[in-house]
């Protein structure tokens, strides 16, 4: 269901890690953990879930918690399809990723 | 329902901060943008969402994260800002401190 939503490719030098980034347009803690990548020259992909239609929201919302055992809040991060990492703490996105 | 300017959602937010004893954070560049986002929730489903929470598609399943949210007392209070970071407990902003993301807590109000 997630491979359904529309995501946004961001190019990066650094590429050791599939990172996918779940946000809001509106969220102040989304744009910082995305400069966070931005500014280390990270690739990642996104999608702004704040447009994507609520039923088809909804949708990924429920497969996000259950395929993640995680509860859900924006920034949502997917590192290597596995790993989630939920809100944004730098150090913890600094040790994840290895940065 | 008349749209919201970005002026009148920071005087919005500078009533809360002012009514409840908050400081607004310090950081005017993501106070700029967390009040561009509530002015953006505002004027897409018509009432303040907090613009760090995703809507559940009506103003009754969102009643908890209309800010200022339910939480928000409690978190200024014991972890010194509010879910999104708009608003602070004055000690907290005038140390320094970056706000960070903290749980979502609003099931427990």
């Amino acid at each position: 269901m997630l491979d359904t939503l529309s995501y946004t490719d961001v190019p990066g030098d650094r590429s050791d890690h599939e990172i996918t980034v779940y946000a809001l347009s509106t969220c102040g803690f989304c744009k910082r953990a995305m400069a966070f990548l931005n500014a280390r020259g990270v690739a990642y992909r996104y999608v702004y879930m704040d447009h994507v239609p609520l039923e088809t929201k909804n949708e990924a919302k429920k497969a996000l918690k259950e395929r993640y055992k995680s509860d859900v809040a924006f920034p949502f991060a997917v590192i290597d399809g596995e790993k989630p990492l939920v809100g944004f703490i730098e150090l913890d996105w600094v040790k994840t990723l290895g940065l | 329902m008349a749209p919201k300017s970005f002026d009148q959602t920071m005087t919005f937010a500078s009533m809360v901060a002012k009514k409840q004893g908050w400081a607004l954070n310090p950081d005017a560049d993501f106070t700029k943008d967390l009040v561009e986002g509530l002015a953006t929730n505002w004027n897409r489903y018509g009432y303040f969402l907090c613009p760090c929470r995703d809507s559940d598609g009506s103003r009754e399943a969102d009643a908890k994260i209309i800010c200022p949210c339910a939480p928000s007392w409690k978190d200024v209070e014991e972890l010194g800002h509010c879910f999104c970071a708009l608003y602070l407990d004055p000690v907290f902003a005038a140390s320094g401190k970056e706000p960070r993301s903290i749980p979502d807590r609003r099931s427990q109000f």
